[in-house]
């Protein structure tokens, strides 16, 4: 019996087509971020609120990944923008594989900015670095606000923290000041915002966040890879 | 939830490196993963055993290497654990940290077995 070495990065196989994406985005000017969350968080609803403001200053593109179905697409197309529909099969997340050709059509069609809607989730997207710019996640108010010490791995992942539902708080015993206290803990200095994608509270917010990070990334072209040191 | 994908990238990473080593047979695969590696190793057994069943693999066990979570400060420079998920440096309490280890996902090494002393242990 004798022992070697391997020393071989499980991940390694999508890490290096992400690390692709993330030169194929720097090169043509795209910002990507990667949108992620539980099943019916509000994904898609806060994604019908900003596509159309994103859309007055710039030429957005939608990746919309589900396991089947395209209702999801269905919805967005009304912005008017190109939106092309993942279907997963059975896997429970998008990998950079998926999305890479994708990216290529959406650099083609001169997009400057790409909008990828994750597969509902909140435990295996976080693992597949898309070569995104950025992350945001969303926790709903119905999911309680236990969550980010019970997912902190896609908490951590994240760049922007979005509670949403927040109309319903009322009707809840969900805690914000204890769930804004539960990200800072799994993820100190992560920006979190709250919204309402039923009365519109907050969406201006996360437009003009996302317009400082696509002006960001325009002075700085190259993002680090997602999730690095954390 | 992914672990079928992984134990999938594990056997094509483990046969890759036996190419150059015909006549020897895996008994063991010693693999690190991290306290927040967001993988199941109950999971990733189960899924190996099954997916390597029809490969040259079969019968080789895993033994996993579990890496505790720690953070290195960006402030005072030291090392200290990650307790009940907060994120802040154990010793200055600073929140200019970085994960230094508990991320990992990797086969480290492998035990091997001639295929020679297979047939003597056989007879």
């Amino acid at each position: 019996m004798h022992e070697i070495d391997v020393k071989a990065g499980l991940l390694a196989p999508n890490d290096a087509v992400a690390a692709e994406n993330r030169h194929l985005l720097a090169e043509r000017g795209l910002y990507a971020v990667n949108v992620m969350s539980a099943p019916g968080s509000g994904k898609t609803s806060l994604l019908e609120r900003v596509l159309p403001m994103l859309a007055e200053r710039h030429r957005v593109g939608v990746i919309e990944g589900d396991i089947v179905g395209s209702a999801d697409k269905e919805r967005l197309d009304r912005f008017g923008g190109p939106v092309f529909q993942i279907n997963t099969g059975a896997a429970c997340h998008l990998d950079a594989r998926m999305v890479h050709h994708v990216l290529h059509h959406l650099t083609e069609d001169g997009c400057e900015v790409a909008v990828i809607e994750n597969v509902g989730n909140l435990v295996c997207p976080a693992e597949f670095d898309l070569g995104e710019d950025d992350a945001v996640m969303l926790l709903s108010v119905t999911e309680g606000h236990d969550k980010p010490k019970k997912y902190p791995l896609m908490f951590r992942r994240a760049d922007l923290v979005i509670i949403n539902k927040v109309d319903l708080l009322a009707h809840t015993d969900f805690s914000l000041p204890a769930a804004v206290a539960a990200v800072r803990d799994v993820h100190p200095g992560v920006a979190i915002l709250s919204t309402s994608c039923r009365t519109g509270e907050g969406i201006e917010e996360v437009v003009a966040w996302l317009e400082r990070r696509i002006a960001s990334k325009r002075a700085a072209p190259l993002a680090a890879p997602a999730g690095q040191g954390r | 939830m992914h672990e079928a994908g992984i134990a999938l990238s594990l056997i094509e990473a483990v046969q890759q490196r036996l190419v150059s080593m015909p006549g020897s047979r895996v008994a063991v695969i010693h693999v690190r993963v991290g306290e927040l590696a967001g993988v199941s190793t109950d999971a990733l057994d189960f899924a190996f055993e099954c997916l390597s069943a029809p490969t040259a693999l079969a019968g080789a066990k895993l033994v996993f290497d579990l890496v505790p979570l720690t953070l290195l400060c960006d402030a005072c420079g030291k090392t200290s654990p990650v307790e009940d998920l907060v994120f802040r440096c154990g010793v200055c309490g600073s929140e200019r940290t970085r994960v230094a280890s508990g991320r990992e996902l990797e086969v480290r090494t492998l035990e091997l077995v001639e295929e020679s002393e297979v047939a003597y242990a056989r007879d």
